[in-house]
């Protein structure tokens, strides 16, 4: 291996703002892998547990209520009530201050039907809104998953009427988000 | 629930504040130590107990620092809750000197800022945040505390000059605090409403600035400390609770609401009487939080009461109630050194009781509750705890 490759496998390990491509984050643990292998059949998975109809996010080992180990990965229904919501203007992952530069990068908060509170990418444009504040608390919403280009599942949020039936549907508003694609950066190694 | 009667807080130490710094957790934990022991005239085999808090020691831990500072306790604790440590730590040593476990206990708090070392903390924080927060981009706590705060302004109509009147009177105070990072920079409202945004109604003079350093204090018998000649404070109350009201959709309030008016009980005190009001300030809501929780006003109700207290360590602000708030700046001004951060206000506390400051002091302070908040694990903070300390000779 030639030096100047070397140097280069080093920068772009240790600065990633010199990456030509950025990605969200990759890293989860084996219950996030666990959640994005669930996820890739149906719009929404979470673990249920059989032995009490607990629902839980984010993915635990066992029951936060009975304790047990009896965790099934379930489809689930992707109705909730927004909770809180916002745009990022600052990250300290280089894939969203990739997008952040181009506009802000909207989330939110969901308390959804099954009882659990989700963190999610926010799709302000299905709810007809210019500004992601004027969508007000209790919204109904959906939520769906849809892998990113990381390869992990990640939520997404939408307006309560917006057709998620199809995968194809689901993956026009993640593509709309630009979660499909790394975010790039010209003349990057 | 026992007292904590006979337990003297003294040795108050904020060392080696720095924006960036190669150094490592150790060095800024054991420089801490070494001026701590100095000021009580103490060597290190005179402390037999040992709590530590730190986000940045990687491998080590408290047992390890124990060989690496040569020293051997017959007691230790580490302990890591964030914001909520020293009173945690606090909290454990006086009763293991009440029980006659140790004698003298050091309670440090200490992190080293290394180049992007709060990236990979924040990357790494737990299970939860790893597998359900961190990948939606909020850099650490600021996505969480932006919806918590977005949500409390839509809740209690809160405007952003509401949040900016902690800021801008804690910095007025660390303009008095010669080690605060922030200090030798003024802040009006004006800057703080014009700051550029990070996350929804956060904007810069919102969020903390993370850094390095340390922070300790002693810990051992009053008998002892008035035997060793060193100025004192003592601790009438104490109190803690964790992950609680986890129903809540967002967190509009924390543990305080369920232990504050025991902890009034037991201190035989009022928030009218209290001098000093420390809370954790990684962002001004979660102070006006600790506010209303506390039972300084009601639940909601901070922004409007923010309006008639000054906030002030000198109460030189125009308004008419008094109430000196982070007198040394606070975390918003003086920097957040990880760990170091839970035990800021307690280690400050100390100073304003002893009267032990660098020209902050609040004129005839005899009381202070001191609140510390921590781990933000995925979309709230988990742990609550607060004391109210006295002067010694109240």
């Amino acid at each position: 291996m030639s030096t100047s490759h070397t140097m280069k496998q080093r920068l772009k390990h240790n600065r990633p703002s010199l990456r030509q491509n950025a990605r969200p984050p990759k890293q989860r643990t084996h219950l996030g892998n666990a959640f994005t292998a669930a996820n890739l059949p149906v719009a929404l998975a979470l673990q249920h547990c059989s032995n009490c109809a607990t629902v839980q996010y984010p993915p635990r080992e066992l029951c936060r209520h009975c304790l047990q180990d009896t965790l099934l990965w379930r489809s689930t229904d992707t109705g909730g009530a927004l909770v809180s919501r916002l745009e990022l203007h600052n990250s300290l992952w280089e894939y969203f201050r990739r997008r952040i530069a181009t506009a802000p990068w909207p989330i939110a908060s969901v308390r959804l039907d099954c009882g659990v509170i989700v963190l999610a990418h926010l799709a302000p444009a299905t709810f007809g809104a210019g500004i992601t504040t004027e969508i007000p608390a209790a919204t109904r919403v959906q939520v769906f998953s849809h892998t990113d280009c990381s390869l992990n599942a990640v939520l997404i949020a939408v307006d309560g009427q917006t057709a998620i039936a199809t995968r194809a549907q689901r993956r026009a508003i993640a593509d709309g988000l630009g979660l499909l694609e790394p975010a790039h950066k010209t003349g990057g190694i | 629930m026992k007292d904590y009667s006979g337990i003297a807080l003294t040795a108050p130490i904020s060392f080696g504040y720095a924006k960036q710094s190669p150094k490592g957790a150790a060095w800024f934990i054991g420089r801490t130590l070494q001026l701590m022991l100095a000021r009580a005239g103490l060597g290190k085999d005179d402390v037999d107990g040992f709590a530590v808090s730190s986000f940045s020691l990687g491998t080590d831990s408290a047992i390890t620092l124990t060989q690496n500072f040569e020293f051997s306790p017959r007691w230790i604790e580490q302990l890591p809750y964030g914001g909520a440590s020293g009173i945690l730590a606090l909290r454990r040593a006086a009763r293991a000197i009440q029980a006659g476990d140790a004698s003298i206990v050091a309670c440090i708090g200490g992190d080293g800022a290394a180049h992007r070392s709060f990236e990979a903390t924040a990357a790494n924080f737990s299970s939860f945040t790893i597998d359900a927060s961190f990948p939606y981009g909020g850099g650490g706590p600021n996505a969480a505390f932006g919806l918590i705060t977005q949500r409390y302004m839509d809740e209690f109509d809160a405007r952003r000059e509401d949040f900016g009147a902690i800021a801008v009177a804690q910095r007025y105070n660390a303009n008095h605090y010669p080690p605060a990072l922030l200090g030798h920079k003024t802040l009006s409202l004006e800057q703080y409403l014009s700051a550029r945004p990070i996350a929804g109604p956060l904007h810069l003079f919102d969020c903390v600035m993370p850094c390095a350093g340390g922070e300790g204090f002693l810990m051992m018998s009053e008998d002892r400390a008035r035997a060793l000649g060193l100025p004192y404070c003592t601790i009438l109350a104490a109190g803690e609770l964790h992950n609680a009201h986890r129903e809540d959709d967002i967190q509009l309030r924390g543990g305080w609401t369920e232990y504050a008016n025991q902890l009034w009980a037991m201190a035989g005190l009022g928030p009218e009487d209290v001098d000093i009001l420390q809370t954790y300030d990684d962002y001004p809501v979660i102070s006006m939080m600790q506010m209303e929780d506390l039972g300084f006003c009601g639940k909601g109700e901070a922004p409007q009461w923010l309006k008639t207290t000054d906030l002030r360590f000198d109460g030189s602000g125009p308004q008419q109630h008094k109430l000196a708030h982070n007198t040394s700046g606070g975390q918003l001004s003086v920097g957040q050194a990880g760990a170091a951060a839970g035990y800021m206000s307690v280690v400050e506390t100390i100073r304003q009781l002893t009267g032990d400051t660098e020209g902050n002091q609040v004129p005839g302070a005899r009381h202070a509750m001191v609140s510390g908040f921590g781990m933000i694990n995925y979309d709230r903070g988990l742990c609550s705890a607060a004391t109210i300390l006295a002067r010694s000779d109240r």
